[in-house]
């Protein structure tokens, strides 16, 4: 299981990264911004994308959205984990069709809970 | 100066008002040369106003960056002494600076946490494995060569348990000292927090005497509302109670995302 850590702060990704790995996930990859982070998609060994909303460059949600439209990377579980919290953004979120999404600042607990759930889900339709 | 400024205005409003009278007066009696004359007298009256308010208004703008400067008292950053002590001048710069200091402080705290995780680990994971051949010691399950070993292991488990105790507390302690860029930088977003409320101030001065200016001069200026786009993002929500379409909570967020069918 490889994840991507999108975020345009490194300490955010750091500590993201930290709780993933106590999590059980060691395989963690970073970008800082859509931009950067499409390519790292498209190379095609990523699992499971964590993205922030507001980036420099490529936001969260054009990212979200860019994935949805690519055959390929179509299917990738997208959790947002975001300061961003206007009820119109979560719903454009969920129309672009996120898989999880975590207000920031956020405990460890919501961010096991879901990405449990994110995982779940995938494995019961299967 | 606001009161010359009103008094000013005033004078060329009265001067419209009152040259409107005698106007229509010199219609009236079919004076039409004296008609002519008093609308060019009002329209120089006009100028010459207009010309003061323009004056008036590079002077208050002149004298807000003037302010501006002498307002903004330079924060001297660290201790190391006067000669190497870093001012920092611009409010810019000032928040390069906080925006340093919690990034450094964050990671300074991480790489904390990160020296300590592995040290508690490894006691829980010794502690384990000691506490299963003491419970066969207690059950008398052990043989005698099984006992000198746990013998010894006890002895290198409670040396590498105080190690390991000065080791966090050490941690925990950087952790705690690391705290104080609050202070710091909450300092420094003080102060460029006057600046702000400052250069607001006189901003709104400024857009009062322009607004006059428009006044003299019949100006009209499009109200350019724009909305700011949900694509690039917000940033944290401040007022939370404040702005209603903003959600409080993860469990609101989540109530919100099963409402439609997450």
């Amino acid at each position: 299981m490889k994840i991507l850590i999108v975020d345009d702060f490194s300490t955010m990704r750091r500590i993201i990264k930290n709780l993933l790995r106590d999590l059980g996930f060691t395989n963690t990859v970073e970008a800082d911004d859509g931009t950067t982070a499409l390519p790292i998609l498209k190379g095609g060994t990523i699992d499971f994308l964590v993205t922030d909303w507001n980036m420099p460059g490529m936001t969260g949600i054009e990212l979200l959205r860019a994935v949805r439209s690519d055959e390929k990377l179509k299917s990738t579980p997208v959790l947002m984990v975001t300061a961003e919290a206007k009820r119109d953004q979560i719903i454009a979120a969920a129309q672009a069709g996120v898989n999880g999404y975590v207000v920031k600042p956020f405990t460890a607990v919501a961010l096991k809970e879901k990405i449990e759930k994110i995982f779940e889900r995938i494995d019961a339709a299967k | 100066m606001s009161n010359k400024l009103e008094s000013g205005l005033v004078d060329f409003e009265k001067l419209v008002k009152d040259g409107a009278v005698e106007l229509l007066n010199y219609i009236e009696v079919g004076d039409f040369s004296g008609a002519i004359k008093k609308i060019q007298e009002l329209s120089e009256a006009r100028h010459n106003s207009f010309y003061n308010e323009v004056g008036f208004l590079t002077r208050s703008l002149h004298d807000a960056i003037r302010d501006f400067q002498v307002g903004s008292v330079d924060l001297v950053v660290g201790e190391e002494g006067s000669d190497t002590a870093n001012k920092i001048t611009d409010a810019s710069d000032r928040l390069d600076y906080v925006i340093e200091m919690t990034s450094a402080a964050a990671n300074k705290t991480m790489d904390m946490v990160d020296s300590s995780v592995p040290v508690a680990s490894e006691l829980q994971s010794q502690a384990r494995d000691l506490r299963k051949d003491w419970t066969r010691l207690i059950q008398r399950d052990l043989t005698p060569q099984e006992f000198r070993e746990l013998y010894k292991r006890i002895d290198v488990f409670l040396s590498y348990a105080d190690e390991s105790a000065t080791t966090l507390h050490s941690n925990l302690n950087t952790i705690l000292l690391e705290q104080g860029y609050q202070d710091l930088t909450g300092q420094v977003i003080a102060r460029v927090n006057d600046l702000i409320r400052d250069v607001e101030e006189k901003l709104v001065h400024l857009v009062a005497v322009a607004g006059r200016v428009d006044s003299i001069s019949g100006i009209e200026h499009l109200e350019n509302e724009s909305e700011h786009d949900d694509t690039r993002g917000h940033g944290p929500a401040i007022n939370k109670q404040k702005t209603p379409e903003v959600l409080n909570s993860q469990d609101e967020v989540d109530d919100l995302l099963s409402s439609l069918g997450f």
